[in-house]
């Protein structure tokens, strides 16, 4: 309880200073309306009903993404091709919509496939020939991202392209899919009166959704065999084969969850009803930030709910600081915190030193202290001077790939 | 000049819980062989690594020629003239032998490496001393004892007086032993002293001139070899008269637990075979042993019995089933537990909890887990009991994370969980490596339960001791090959050791090839 | 014939970042640090190298030969900015002992974005595009030859730097229709990193630190500091290559390097950590990349008549995939730095 406590203050301290650059940033580029920008952008999230359900619309899809970085994180994998699975499974679920015609679940169930196989290269080539998973899930991203483009253009069906607006009403755009209201409104998830409560369109039961995935993967990972099995392959992919674990089976069956999660995180953003894909050159940066949210949240799935609900926040509070500020203000605040928290380790050694000295000896690690000489309490005879004891060399490598 | 080339007076180096050095003295006379005895974790490496710079002291001097002088890093050492010859090699594999002596000692012109000068150095000096290496082979290519020769060579290149060798003879065959101790006595006669780390008696015996004995951090004292005897040297060392016998009952062997038919395994390193048709079987209640020195083929042999690796030819059978392609869990559900060889790589996944650690080979049956759900509280249970009855400390119980554990109880950790699967075969690979004389011993009988129990035991050891007291049968390992078999009531260490260094084998006549290599060595 | 060479000055015009910087990623993988900010510093440089020569626009007069000391000052001054960037990495992953993959991924989040509000203070609110000088191109001008005068033989052709009208001699194409300094600087620049880390006793010790680093640490080597260096070689590297980059892409910097630092990384897993094989590497996919950019134009290449976006979407894919094979089969030979990834501790031997 006592380490969760101390994660969760170390990222706050990480948001704060994360802050505090970004203010020093504004200030720095427009100094006089910094302050009323910054607070606009602080409070903008919950300044009005709509704003808030903006907020919980792009909740949704970041934290499939994030729990999807989180899930490869848990197996010691990064998966960095959140943004290829999350745009193939977009893909995946207006086709099922728009062409098959299938209700908004089935569409869903067709995006978290989807987006399944395209996480199970990576992880096959991982497993199979030992290709970095970085590389491979990189290359998949731009592969996914032109592979769909294509087909948006040209699929046609009787001769119409089918996944365009044209297909549906008369329409000169070409550079994205058919809006969903008119081409298979059954395909739009529920809204189940939110829309009205909150007083916008964006708002739907996505959230609900991506809150209960969160908590299964959570109880997955700590509570099942499955889960056991694969923090056992993470964290030592020798040990984890010597238990008589396959662990190329897993590293494939991890990529293929993950790849899932960000692929059901493209359907839930795609079916709301209020963005159609568009076809572009860039990689959609959802997927990418989807990192930042698992980072945020030390690749726990729950912490994942909170940190990507805190990124969705200020991204929308972001959209108050134009056109003052360039909205980008917000992406540089990210990357200042995602880049403390790459050293969380010494903010939590640090902070429970601080907590430590505080309550001197309640602390129940301080306990282990008093051994007998021949037992030290720590491994410090192992690790301070193994070329005593049967340490290797070359054992922290194995552990840390 | 003083007497001493090197003294380190009153010597205290701590560690976060833990006193290394505690008041340590040793003096170093010029020319001479001063071995340094102790048990794992006496602190012997720590002092060294004082002495070469890389740990500071927090209390102490050391004085070079009876000056005080101040060695902070590996550079200060050497420009001491002190040199070391580290028990892991500081070598890099993919450079090349002359590489590896020169770096830190570039000769450069502005920078630029001049190579040809070096090898010239390299070349007379190997020369000189008997130490031929092929400057340009790449390390990962020589034999353990060719890149021994480059560690010797990289501090004479260095012009080194005081050389230290850190427990060198430990991946070394007989032979090896020999030549280096040859070597060892050469210097001295050219005036270089040296410091010879070590827990081997025999070596002491044979090359040291004075010996200071460490125990658990502290000096315990120094004596001249030619008025001590190995026993006293022992008893300085462990603090009390070691007990080489392990009680045991008479043998009473049962059926064949194990058949290894002609089990042949390719070495990754090279293009031969590391593992080359080996043949034996184990049966219950026996503890067998594959002796050997380090590197000649047991690891790949017990990587290929627990299913870690594959095997190219042969069969093996547990308890008449065949295994030679079961996965590593089958073979654990039909019996086999192993104590693995690097208990950080494959024993334990260090971040996990203890609890977690002790369940690794079980948390699938069904006690611990229902329909996929791990049965937490079970677990719990379970840990608790096996940490009670193996005492297993540890700073939180169950939920201490491995790592921060001991090695002691780590080692203890893995060897509960594995017995504790009361396994028809224990597969125990150098179970008592870095553990005290108390746990040595208790381990020892562990095992000696097990086979009392009517288990099969295979044991793999590199300790002649344990490989003298604990096992019912020896099985020599000489690369690759199983070259003797023996009683070990009947059989001295002497002889063992002829075959663990392959100068005889049981089941050819080994003379010609022996001499071949010889041959080639020179 | 004016295709080939097309495609000869396009491929060499694209290899030359690709191979800047994974070189760079080489160097700081060779010391031991995962350099996966290759991405941002790439920006960072790009950003600042073009704004130096948008800053120089008003002080030098196209067409001469100062023009290309604008260039190289600009170049310069993406390399340090290179380097002052990568400091974060270094301090973060060598000093801090961060996770180096979860540092450089937040660069690389932190470059795009800077680079984009840095435009807007500098250029104005919404000018997201920094444009490129048309001076910045070698062309027979930079040589003071003339509209009519000879090259090699024939007649200079007039050229408009941005249309870049087809022309139909060779030689002229290839060396003056998509050449910039930096093509030049960068086989200087291959040229002394061969030599830094095979002769010099600094890329000895730099290749150590990133093997056995403890090696390195018991005969005096200071690993932090070769690994500083080797990170900050990175950064200069890869820098310079961002600036490359954007001036190869021609359009004007838009904050972004299209994924090419991620594809460097590749190609330097691909080179197997060697420089000539990453030399080799970065043509074979530059090569592609500009296959799949010329492939309408080239006979022998299937058109896909009917199909939508083949130039754009269809063969610009044939890199990726290409490069994903090629991993894959040669994923047995390739060897990373032992020690990389791990942060290097004193007291841990």
């Amino acid at each position: 309880m006592k380490k969760g406590m101390i994660s969760v203050l170390a990222s706050v301290i990480s948001i704060l200073i994360g802050l505090l650059f970004g203010l020093l940033l504004l200030l720095a580029v427009n100094s006089s309306q910094a302050f009323p920008k910054f607070g606009e952008m602080l409070t903008a999230g919950v300044s009005e009903m709509p704003k808030l359900a903006k907020v919980l619309y792009q909740a949704a899809p970041l934290i499939m993404t994030g729990l999807a970085v989180a899930f490869a994180f848990k197996t010691g994998l990064f998966n960095i091709g959140a943004s290829g699975q999350y745009t193939v499974g977009a893909f995946c679920a207006l086709f099922c919509a728009i062409v098959l015609r299938m209700p908004w679940w089935a569409c869903l169930i067709a995006a978290f496939i989807a987006g399944a196989i395209w996480g199970f290269f990576p992880g096959l080539f991982k497993a199979l020939f030992n290709v970095n998973e970085v590389i491979t899930s990189i290359m998949f991203n731009w592969i996914g991202m032109m592979a769909v483009n294509l087909l948006c253009m040209n699929l046609k069906q009787g001769g119409k392209l089918v996944m365009l607006p044209i297909a549906w009403v008369p329409s000169p755009i070409k550079d994205r899919t058919a809006d969903l209201s008119y081409a298979n409104a059954e395909a739009i998830i529920p809204r189940a009166g939110l829309d009205k409560l909150f007083n916008s369109n964006y708002m739907n039961i996505s959230i609900f959704l991506a809150i209960v995935v969160a908590l299964i993967l959570w109880v997955v990972l700590n509570r099942t065999t499955f889960g056991y099995e694969l923090k056992a392959c993470g964290f030592n992919k020798n040990a984890s084969t010597y238990a008589g674990i396959n662990a190329k089976r897993n590293i494939v069956l991890s990529m293929m969850i993950s790849g899932a999660m960000a692929g059901l995180g493209g359907g839930l953003y795609y079916l709301a009803g209020t963005a159609s894909y568009n076809i572009q050159k860039v990689l959609l940066p959802m997927g990418f930030n989807g990192i930042s949210v698992a980072l945020l949240a030390m690749s726990n799935p729950i912490g994942c709910i909170f940190s990507a609900l805190f990124i969705s926040y200020i991204q929308v509070g972001g959209e108050s600081l134009q056109p003052v500020f360039a909205k980008e203000m917000i992406d540089i605040i990210i990357a200042v915190i995602i880049y403390l928290s790459a050293f969380a380790l010494l903010t939590k050694t640090i902070l429970s030193k601080f907590i430590r000295t505080d309550k001197s000896n309640v602390n129940d690690e301080s306990k282990a202290a008093p051994a007998t000489a021949a037992e030290p309490p720590k491994a410090v005879p192992e690790e301070a001077a193994p070329t005593d004891g049967p340490a290797k060399s070359e054992e922290k490598e194995d552990e840390e790939k | 000049m003083s007497e001493y080339v090197i003294e380190m007076l009153n010597i205290t180096k701590v560690f976060p819980g833990i006193k290394a050095n505690d008041n340590i003295t040793l003096q170093l006379k010029r020319g001479e062989v001063h071995a340094l005895l102790g048990e794992n974790g006496a602190g012997k490496s720590t002092l060294m690594s004082v002495l070469f710079g890389l740990y500071q002291a927090e209390e102490g001097v050391i004085k070079k020629d009876g000056e005080v002088v101040h060695i902070n890093n590996p550079n200060d050492a050497n420009a001491l003239h002190i040199g070391m010859v580290h028990q892991h090699f500081k070598l890099v594999e993919i450079f090349s032998v002359l590489d590896n002596i020169i770096l830190g000692a570039e000769p450069n012109k502005l920078g630029f490496l001049q190579k040809a000068e070096a090898r010239k150095k390299v070349v007379a000096l190997s020369e000189k001393y008997g130490l031929q290496v092929d400057p340009d082979a790449k390390i990962e290519d020589i034999s353990v004892g060719m890149q021994q020769r480059v560690e010797i060579l990289k501090m004479l290149y260095r012009d080194n007086e005081i050389l230290i060798f850190d427990e060198p003879t430990a991946v070394l065959t007989p032979q090896e032993i020999d030549e280096l101790m040859e070597i060892m006595r050469n210097f001295t006669k050219e005036g270089k002293s040296i410091l010879f780390i070590t827990h081997k008696l025999n070596e002491i015996m044979a090359v040291a001139d004075r010996c200071t004995v460490l125990r658990k951090g502290k000096y315990i004292g120094t004596v001249d070899i030619k008025n001590t005897t190995k026993e006293e040297l022992s008893r300085m060392m462990v603090g009390r008269d070691v007990q080489f016998e392990v009680e045991k009952k008479p043998q009473q062997p049962g059926d064949v637990v194990l058949d290894v038919q002609n089990v042949t395994v390719p070495s990754k390193l090279h293009s031969n075979n590391a593992v080359k048709d080996v043949s034996f079987q184990v049966r219950a209640g026996e503890i067998v042993c594959l002796a050997g020195i380090e590197g000649n083929g047991q690891t790949q042999f017990v990587y290929a019995l627990t299913g870690l690796d594959k095997m190219s030819h042969g069969k093996i059978t547990l308890l008449g089933h065949d295994i030679s392609k079961m996965k590593i869990r089958d073979r654990s559900k039909l019996g086999m537990a192993h104590i693995p060889e690097d208990r950080h790589k494959h024993g334990l996944v260090l971040d996990f909890s203890l609890e977690q650690n002790l369940v690794l080979q079980r948390y699938w049956q069904p006690e611990f887990q229902k329909a996929g759900f791990i049965r937490s509280g079970e677990v719990r249970k379970y840990a608790e009991k096996l940490i009670a009855k193996n005492d297993i400390r540890s700073g939180q119980g169950p939920i201490t994370t491995a790592r921060s554990m001991s090695g002691g109880n780590q080692q203890k950790a893995i060897i509960a969980r594995e017995i504790d699967k009361n396994p028809e075969l224990l597969v125990a690979v150098q179970p008592t490596r870095g553990l005290d004389v108390g746990a040595i011993e208790s381990v020892h009988k562990q095992l000696v339960a097990q086979r009392d129990a009517g288990k099969a035991v295979l044991l793999v050891s590199l300790e002649l001791e344990e490989v003298m007291s604990v096992p019912d049968r020896i099985l020599v390992m000489y690369e690759g090959e199983i070259v003797g078999e023996f009683n070990p009531k009947e059989v001295t260490v002497e002889e063992l050791g002829l075959y663990m260094a392959g100068a005889k084998n049981m089941y050819r006549d080994v003379g010609a090839k022996a001499e071949e290599k010889e041959g080639n060595n020179a | 014939m004016s295709v080939l060479a097309d495609i000869i000055s396009a491929t060499i015009v694209f290899a030359v970042p690709l191979l800047l910087v994974a070189m760079g990623g080489m160097f700081s993988e060779r010391s031991g640090i995962i350099n996966i900010a290759l991405e941002g510093i790439m920006i960072m440089g790009a950003l600042m190298g073009c704004l130096m020569l948008r800053w120089l626009n008003n002080a030098v007069a196209a067409g001469q030969m100062a023009a290309q000391l604008g260039v190289l000052i600009a170049t310069l001054f993406a390399g340090v900015c290179g380097i002052a960037f990568s400091v974060l990495l270094a301090f973060a992953s060598i000093n801090l002992k961060a996770d180096q993959t979860i540092g450089g991924t937040a660069l690389n989040m932190l470059a795009p974005a800077l680079a984009i509000v840095l435009t807007w203070v500098v250029q104005g609110q919404g000018q997201t595009t920094i444009l490129i000088p048309d001076w910045s191109r070698i062309t027979p001008a930079t040589f003071g030859l003339k509209e009519g005068s000879k090259f090699f033989g024939s007649p200079v052709v007039p050229q408009d730097a941005v249309t870049l009208k087809v022309q139909n001699d060779f030689l002229q194409n290839l060396f003056f229709k998509q050449t910039y300094l930096t093509t030049l600087l960068a086989v200087l620049l291959f040229a002394a990193g061969v030599i830094l880390l095979y002769k010099t006793k600094f890329g000895l010790r730099l290749m150590a630190c990133g093997e056995h680093p403890q090696a390195a640490a018991s005969v005096g080597i200071n690993v932090f500091k070769m690994r500083w260096a080797g990170v900050l070689i990175s950064g200069f590297l890869g820098g310079v290559g961002g600036l490359a980059f954007t001036l190869a892409a021609g359009s004007g910097f838009q904050s972004s390097v299209a994924g090419y630092g991620f594809l460097a990384l590749a190609v330097m897993i691909f080179g197997n950590w060697k420089p000539w094989s990453i030399l080799g590497a970065s043509i074979f996919f530059a090569l592609f990349k500009v296959i799949g950019a010329y492939a309408s134009s080239i006979p022998f290449m299937p058109q896909f008549k009917g199909l939508e976006g083949v130039s754009t979407y269809l063969y610009p894919m044939l890199p990726y995939i290409i490069t994903m094979i090629l991993l894959i089969l040669t994923s047995k030979k390739s060897r990373a730095p032992k020690a990389e990834g791990i942060p290097y501790d004193k007291g841990m031997r």
